[in-house]
């Protein structure tokens, strides 16, 4: 059944025109990668302060603030420019395992993400208000740490399964 | 010519051999490189956004700098490795190769522009810290950001120009 979308899909005269550009897919796939540059890092600072790794300058609340728009401006940069290559080549994506993979990692993410952020805007000490809240920013931190590299290492790997 | 030999030698080490004939070497260590390559770009980008007033616009741009600068020369060092292994790999095709030739070029004009950030637009920090900076520092931030854009898609056309 996927095997019969994807063959439709690629027929479709928007994945034949951008089959046939040369450019389209490494062009897409940069703008693609500068958006994950600039929601890892993000995500990345937020998770090693909510392990404690690191304490910087300013409260997590108020890193959080700050970078909620950048993480989901590059999430929703990074929906469109990953629908982009997969009506290009939509066989390439929805047949791949890494790529289905990616996908459950990146709606996990998004969902601590949006917990995370959820709990702040609620109560800027949230996190650290009890022992085991202190615990659990520990455990959502690490997952979400792993889960950034494992998102990166999948979806590189989508041109090699 | 001298610089094609001494890259035949190169890529005929063990190391290198090993990288080019393997299944999953090659895959493991581009990999790497993406992970740190992304870290490097977005800590930088994150600054370049604050220089040009797109965002963290509220927050004293030496605070962020500071936090970012780490995550920059760790990340780098990472990926300079991965990058080298990789190039060792097929110098030769590397080499000779249009875009990694752009990619190593704007690598190096990014470096002078950090240069130039740090001797001429950064100059009276003080003043603008918390507020917007002046033309001199957003023409770095605006060139670094062009910059490392370029680099990105380079690095992407090699991919689907040595294969």
């Amino acid at each position: 059944m996927i095997e019969a979308f994807c063959d439709w899909l690629s027929a479709t005269p928007l994945s034949l025109a951008l089959q046939a550009a040369d450019w389209f897919v490494p062009s897409v796939q940069t703008v693609h990668i500068l958006a994950i540059a600039i929601l890892l890092i993000s995500v990345n600072v937020i998770s090693l302060k909510l392990v404690g790794l690191i304490r910087g300058v300013q409260p997590l609340a108020t890193t959080m603030a700050r970078s909620t728009p950048l993480i989901w401006t590059a999430l929703l940069v990074l929906l469109v420019t990953g629908m982009l290559l997969t009506i290009t080549e939509p066989a390439r994506e929805l047949l791949n395992w890494a790529f289905r993979l990616k996908m459950l990692m990146v709606l996990i993410l998004a969902g601590c993400m949006a917990l995370i952020q959820w709990r702040l805007s609620a109560n800027p000490d949230y996190w650290t208000a009890s022992a085991g809240r202190k615990w659990l920013a520990r455990v959502l931190g690490v997952l979400v740490l792993a889960l950034g590299a494992c998102i990166v290492t999948a979806g590189r790997w989508i041109a090699y399964v | 010519m001298a610089v094609e030999r001494a890259l035949a030698w190169l890529q005929d080490l063990p190391l290198p051999t090993q990288i080019r004939e393997s299944d999953w070497m090659f895959p493991t260590i581009e990999t790497v490189h993406v992970f740190a390559l992304v870290l490097v770009i977005g800590s930088i980008v994150t600054v370049d956004l604050r220089l040009l007033g797109f965002a963290n616009r509220d927050r004293p741009f030496s605070q962020l700098a500071r936090e970012m600068l780490p995550w920059t020369w760790t990340a780098f060092l990472v990926a300079a490795i991965a990058g080298a292994l990789m190039f060792t790999s097929k110098a030769l095709t590397y080499f000779g190769n249009i875009p990694f030739r752009i990619k190593m070029l704007c690598l190096l004009l990014a470096g002078m522009n950090m240069l130039y950030f740090h001797w001429v637009g950064s100059r009276n920090l003080a003043s603008w810290d918390a507020s917007k900076p002046p033309p001199r520092a957003r023409f770095a931030g605006a060139a670094s950001l062009l910059l490392w854009t370029i680099i990105v898609a380079a690095g992407r056309w090699i991919g689907f120009t040595t294969n």
